[in-house]
């Protein structure tokens, strides 16, 4: 652990001279952040401080697993300068935990909403994942409920992926547990949009619902393709300048790779590639589907292209068929309806 | 005896010397060569009359499979015109890659050998190869033409088929000896007696004059040489006449252009001369004449009875059409040698690149196959659904099969091939008659007074336990029946008239299906004929799809939308939207079908991480979903054209 975390701020050093860029967010995620101590997170976030320009008001999240924090814990994050938490709860159903491979309880999981409260986070979100084998929607319901009660900011509610090369994927291959039929699948997915609107929730992307004025900062920058740059083993950074094509690089996934490479002060990185226009309008087009929308008219502008006739006739019968909306600004918007297929839509409006 | 003439003085006296195609010579020419020229002192000539009486040219006549190319193969080793080194293909006869691979023969070719025969001659034995294939029977009864014998082949163990006997009609016809060779005897099913009935039966030979062979095991190959000798009549014809030769084939070389395979019946050509093809009156310089081996033999000039080649600076092969005569432009022939006509295409299908944009690519190559291939023709076609394309005319089912697969292979195009129609012949209220080849084109109903169709004339030759299964194939194909006559107690031969609409579409796999594979099958054109015939559309979301379009009988309209909705609700994918699918006659939906819309295609999770990865899926859908057609919002996936092909699947 301690290997890790030197390395992870020798990795913080190699950036000094990056940017003058002003950082508006700083997400600690990916894996559990929340197994180290407040003060390791506290050096990190001071050495990120004198290392970049940040602003005041940044939004600092930091991802925790219920059953490895408690409320001094949580004190000392807030202390620390995080602003707010996501919490993976992912489920309030003791089996379903068992299932995913939590450690935690949901009482346990309650436990560290409440928690969190005490320790002076207004701006908690939580995670959940639905679909899950055989998962009635009476059984998610449950779940969602149990969230809702619990008053957070924000909700992340995530349809099960089985990924390859998973124990889930494993089990699926020998016929252990069968995914839910996408009919299933679809009717919880709607089920989630629509009670998550009537409990006060805007939905501002795929599984992203937030109270008025708590959208994660960190996630829209991601999705409007703002610098950011990414520090760990499979971190992945997005960098462009002025009219330079838009770089993207990210670091080896190995954790022992990860250190050694910074052990011999070189950068980690795995891999990179450079965007071509014609990639960048294709990421501005589904990462805006599944989010916030597309200025249809303002990337043709800026791209100096034109959807062709057949993407003007689907965006229309899109619309005619409400799986869109197109807003008086020229922006088109999935609606719930169009987020169920959201990626067979960008498929087909992606830059031929 | 072979008489050969040399000029050892100036009083001509002969002996015996090897003849050469070269040292022939006219007898006016001799004669007068004889008494006034010196210095031909030691050459030989031979009369062109007596050369004439040593040529042979024949051909083989078998159902597929039956081993006319194998025993093509023996004659060439037997006469050493091959070596079994040169044996370099299995048949060399068939040299197109295609042919090879489906065991038939598409395009005729010719091939000479030299055979020293019992009675101590030698003769020059011309094998023409002929096509096995109904589609191309017009070909098959020009190179019938060229020959003066045919061997037939059956096949010990299988017997008589439909396509041999349309052949040996055909032969017949044309006033061939006959030879019948039964093949394969060494098989442990052949049934010699049985075959030697049916054969009897069909040509009224007698027991001795039928040769028993195997190829594989080379046994009656020297009797089949010797019959060919001996029964085969040698050509007639007169060298000194005004030149006739009968085009019997052409193939394009691109540097050569159209080379001529021919046949001479009357007259001589001799390289510079100047040629005319009485089809189309066009004349060229014949740039070179020669004959058939394994390869083309420059021999400067051919004559009456000849089997050889003509090239002649010709760059399209429809100036060559098969068929044609062609005589020299100096002493043209007063009339063309009879039998010419013109093919016309039977079967139509559009012809579509697969991705619009290689829309010019396909022209090219469509162009270039049209060089070799006088028989297809095409034009340009529009379909909301497909894009630009084209609409070809074909022979037949297999001439379409053979073209889509050169496109594919030797042209490298990947397309899109409508289900086949037969031309209709439409009399419209206001008394004009329209030729439809197109199903999009037909009128309106309210425009039609009548349709008619091509009829054809089905031969069908099965083992009697599969006689009730045909029959009933053949009813529902709306078939006419007309008698049933048997070739021996355990084979019947069926007749009947049914539209040639009816069998374009896999009739031949089910007649085979029916028959455990024992049914042969053949048909000529007959005519055309009134019958109910409707026009079917398919639309998908109420947007007519083009490509699916179909003219059918009406009684069968019902049944045929109701199976193509639902095939094609299998076919293509869920859509963002429900898709309806109808068939329908004009205005009157006939059946529906609908696909209910996708209901969840997304990814829950795309951050920072995600995004590259996410990127390159989506491309690669979008990839997919260049490979599908659009009509209005429906995406339509290739197999959905290709699938209706095969609607009798289930």
């Amino acid at each position: 652990m301690q290997s890790f975390i030197s390395a992870l701020h020798q990795e913080i050093d190699l950036y000094k001279n990056h940017s003058s860029e002003t950082f508006t967010t700083i997400f600690l995620g990916g894996g559990t952040p929340s197994l180290l101590p407040a003060y390791e997170i506290k050096r990190i976030l001071d050495h990120l401080e004198d290392t970049f320009r940040i602003s005041r008001n940044a939004e600092v999240t930091i991802e925790t697993n219920p059953g490895t924090v408690d409320a001094a814990k949580l004190q000392g994050y807030r202390d620390a300068g995080v602003n707010r938490l996501s919490i993976g709860v992912q489920s309030f159903h003791q089996d379903e935990l068992e299932f995913l491979g939590r450690i935690h309880t949901a009482d346990q999981a309650r436990q560290c909403v409440r928690d969190a409260r005490a320790a002076g986070f207004d701006n908690v979100s939580i995670d959940l994942i639905f679909s899950l084998p055989g998962q009635s929607q009476a059984r998610w319901s449950e779940t969602l409920e149990s969230a809702i009660a619990l008053e957070p900011q924000h909700i992340s509610a995530y349809s099960l992926i089985v990924e390859d090369n998973t124990p889930l994927a494993r089990m699926v291959r020998a016929n252990l547990v069968s995914p839910n039929p996408l009919e299933a699948e679809a009717d919880l997915y709607a089920y989630t949009m629509e009670r998550m609107r009537r409990a006060g929730f805007e939905q501002y992307e795929v599984s992203n619902y937030a109270l008025p004025g708590f959208r994660s900062q960190h996630n829209y920058n991601y999705w409007c393709h703002a610098n950011y740059l990414g520090f760990g083993p499979s971190a992945h950074s997005f960098w462009k300048e002025g009219n330079e094509p838009g770089r993207r690089w990210w670091n080896v996934a190995n954790l022992t790779n990860y250190i050694a490479r910074l052990e011999k002060q070189t950068v980690p990185v795995a891999s990179s590639e450079l965007l071509e226009q014609k990639q960048m309008m294709a990421e501005k087009i589904f990462l805006g589907l599944r989010s916030d929308g597309v200025e249809l008219e303002r990337l043709e502008r800026d791209f100096s292209t034109q959807f062709p006739r057949r993407q003007r006739e689907l965006i229309t019968y899109l619309v005619e068929q409400k799986n869109a909306i197109l807003e008086s600004n020229g922006r088109l918007r999935l609606t719930p309806k169009g987020y169920l297929v959201c990626d067979e839509i960008c498929a087909r409006l992606l830059p031929a | 005896m072979i008489r050969s003439y040399s000029i050892t003085s100036f009083h001509g006296s002969f002996s015996f010397l090897k003849l050469t195609p070269q040292s022939r010579i006219f007898s006016h020419d001799f004669q007068r060569l004889c008494k006034s020229v010196p210095r031909e002192i030691g050459r030989t000539f031979v009369l062109y009359s007596d050369f004439m009486k040593y040529i042979r040219n024949f051909c083989i006549i078998a159902h597929i499979d039956h081993g006319k190319s194998t025993i093509a193969d023996c004659l060439l080793q037997q006469t050493g015109a091959i070596t079994a080194r040169e044996m370099k293909y299995k048949q060399v006869l068939d040299d197109m890659d295609l042919e090879q691979e489906r065991g038939i023969t598409i395009k005729l070719h010719a091939v000479q050998m030299h055979y020293k025969a019992k009675d101590g001659n030698e003769y020059t034995l011309n094998l023409i190869d002929t096509p096995g294939h109904v589609d191309f029977s017009y070909e098959v009864s020009r190179s019938l033409a060229a020959c003066e014998g045919a061997i037939l082949v059956v096949d010990a163990s299988q017997g008589v088929e439909a396509q041999t006997i349309s052949n040996l009609y055909f032969a017949i016809d044309a006033g061939l000896e006959i030879i019948p060779v039964i093949n394969k005897i060494d098989l442990p099913s052949a049934m010699i007696d049985t075959v030697k009935h049916q054969i009897k039966d069909l040509i009224g030979c007698t027991d001795e004059e039928m040769i028993l062979a195997s190829a594989k095991a080379n046994l009656g190959i020297d009797e089949i040489l010797e019959a060919v000798v001996k029964r085969v009549s040698p050509p007639k014809g007169d060298p000194e006449a005004p030149l006739q030769a009968v085009i019997f084939d052409s193939v394009f070389d691109i540097y050569r252009g159209s080379i001529v395979y021919m046949r001479v019946f009357n007259g001589t050509l001799k390289e510079g001369e100047k040629v005319r093809f009485l089809h189309n009156g066009k004349d060229f310089e014949a740039e070179e004449v020669g004959i058939l081996e394994l390869k083309r033999k420059r021999t400067d000039q051919l004559s009456a009875g000849d089997v050889g080649y003509l090239i002649a600076g010709v760059k399209d092969v429809h100036d060559t059409k098969v068929g044609d005569t062609v005589t020299t432009v100096k002493n043209p022939a007063p009339k063309p040698w009879p039998g010419y006509k013109e093919v016309k295409p039977m079967v139509f299908s559009g012809v579509f690149p697969t991705n619009a944009d290689d829309f010019e690519d396909l022209r090219t190559a469509i162009d270039k196959l049209r060089l070799n291939d006088s028989s297809l023709v095409y034009e340009p076609e529009t379909s909301t659904a497909l894009g630009f394309g084209f609409r070809c005319g074909y022979l037949g089912l297999l001439h379409m099969e053979i073209v889509q697969e050169r496109l594919e292979r030797e042209y490298n195009q990947s397309i899109i091939n409508t289900v086949p129609n037969v031309e209709y012949r439409v009399t419209k209220v206001n008394g004009e008659v329209v030729l439809v080849d197109n199903p999009s084109f037909m009128p309106t109903l309210g425009e039609i007074e009548k349709v008619e169709e091509p009829f054809i004339k089905a031969q069908i030759i099965v083992p009697t336990e599969y006689v009730g299964n045909i029959m009933k194939l053949c009813m529902d194909r709306r078939g006419i029946y007309k008698n049933t006559t048997y070739l021996d107690p355990t084979r019947a031969d069926l007749h009947y008239e049914m539209p040639l609409s009816e069998i374009i579409f896999d009739f031949y796999d089910k007649l085979k299906s029916t028959s455990r594979g024992y049914a042969s099958f053949d048909y000529e054109i007959l005519d055309f004929r009134e019958s109910d015939l409707v026009k079917l559309d398919i639309l998908l979301n109420a947007e007519p799809v083009d490509a699916f379009s179909t003219i059918v009988h009406r009684d069968k309209a019902h049944e045929w939308g109701k199976r193509l909705c639902s095939k094609l609700r299998k076919l293509i994918p869920r859509q963002m939207f429900e898709v309806a699918i109808q068939a329908a006659i004009g205005s009157k939906v006939v059946s529906r079908e609908t696909i209910s819309a996708m209901r969840k295609n997304v990814l829950a999770k795309c951050y920072g991480g995600d995004i590259s990865r996410k990127r390159k899926l989506l491309e690669k859908q979008k990839e997919g979903k260049k490979r599908m057609k659009q009509v209005g919002s429906v995406e339509i996936p290739q197999e959905a054209f290709l699938a209706v092909l095969s609607m009798d699947d289930e």
